[in-house]
């Protein structure tokens, strides 16, 4: 079971981008709480606290909002230009008995038999929505590739997920491949594929002449 | 010729700016590993190609290589010892609009460590100043 970090949040008086880059000056994350057909609620939170715990994979926080104290998960985060800094949080209220909805990243253990035949694994998607307990959000979801050949995929509905954990993602979906690398062309072979110079579209050539954009009828 | 479209609606374009930061293709999206610019610049398709030509010839076939670039804006110049006037130059070469936080080139299918040497290689051929970056995993 995920054990629940304590944050203590301020609600946030000001809202807007220039609020809420004092805030962030102030070693604060501006952040929106909302669910259980409740009024979202603006708050800021303490950076350090949050951003440690996000890199523990905590997932189910107990916010102190006043006096009130409430269960909540990490519904969305967003980060800046650089990918380096969170910048928001989205919190979800949640109950510790009800079900949610949660995206849990996808983490390839071991190392495929297809690589050592001149293969590589391809991670095509590194995150599967699931639906579980709110206490009992995995932090990964770990998948296997010893036993990948080339040519072999691994599909959302081939992963045996924990106890209590149901797939929401269509089980069709790709996740991971093990193909072999196709020998990277040279230069002058790339040249030769490409024009001199770009058709134009709908460029008239010479007078009388159709548009070297558009098919002849 | 490098990289360049194959069909275009106009022949030349203006100069246009490089406000702002990178909203889109600043995350790792197919590889494991990238290089993030941290500055923006137009990146030429002589250079991408510098850049594809280091990171594949270091791997030596292992792993793949993601090129995150494509130039689509055409750069025109006027002959040499050529008078003013006269029109616009023709267009000379092709770049990519890269502004800061853009996702230039990733590598997948091989480790970090030789992931890293590969992007190094690659950043040296880079008129900006880049970063390696790592694929997010989490939310």
């Amino acid at each position: 079971m995920e054990k629940a970090l304590l944050l203590k949040a301020e609600i946030r008086e000001h809202t807007g981008s220039k609020d809420a880059k004092k805030l962030r000056k102030d070693g604060r994350i501006p952040a929106i709480v909302y669910g259980h057909k409740q009024k979202p609620v603006a708050i800021s939170l303490d950076r350090n606290t949050m951003v440690e715990g996000l890199h523990h994979g905590r997932r189910l926080m107990d916010v102190q909002i006043g006096r009130k104290k409430e269960k909540m998960i990490v519904k969305d985060l967003q980060y800046d230009y650089l990918g380096k800094d969170v910048i928001h949080v989205d919190l979800m209220r949640v109950d510790v008995t009800e079900t949610v909805k949660v995206a849990v990243p996808v983490e390839l253990k071991g190392v495929a038999k297809g690589t050592h035949e001149g293969g590589i694994i391809e991670e095509c998607t590194d995150h599967l929505e699931i639906e579980c307990k709110a206490t009992d959000i995995p932090e990964s979801v770990v998948v296997s590739v010893k036993e990948i050949n080339v040519g072999d995929t691994l599909h959302a509905g081939d992963i045996e997920l924990p106890d209590g954990v149901k797939l929401v993602s269509p089980p069709e979906m790709l996740l991971v491949t093990c193909h072999l690398v196709a020998a990277a062309r040279t230069t002058e072979e790339l040249e030769k594929e490409t024009p001199v110079s770009p058709e134009v579209i709908g460029e008239v050539k010479e007078a009388g002449e159709e548009p070297s954009g558009q098919k002849q009828e | 010729m490098a990289m360049m479209p194959k069909r275009v609606k106009f022949r030349k374009s203006q100069r246009g700016t490089m406000k702002g930061n990178a909203s889109r293709s600043n995350f790792v999206a197919f590889g494991e590993y990238g290089l993030q610019a941290l500055e923006g610049s137009w990146i030429t398709a002589r250079t991408i190609e510098a850049g594809r030509v280091a990171a594949t010839h270091f791997l030596h076939r292992e792993g793949k290589v993601y090129i995150r670039l494509f130039p689509h804006k055409p750069v025109s110049s006027k002959p040499l010892e050529t008078r003013m006037g006269k029109g616009k130059g023709e267009p000379e070469f092709w770049v990519a609009i890269v502004r800061p936080g853009q996702v230039c080139f990733e590598i997948g299918g091989v480790n970090e460590v030789v992931a890293k040497q590969a992007l190094v290689r690659v950043a040296h051929k880079m008129p900006i100043k880049c970063r390696f970056v790592r694929r997010r995993h989490s939310l």
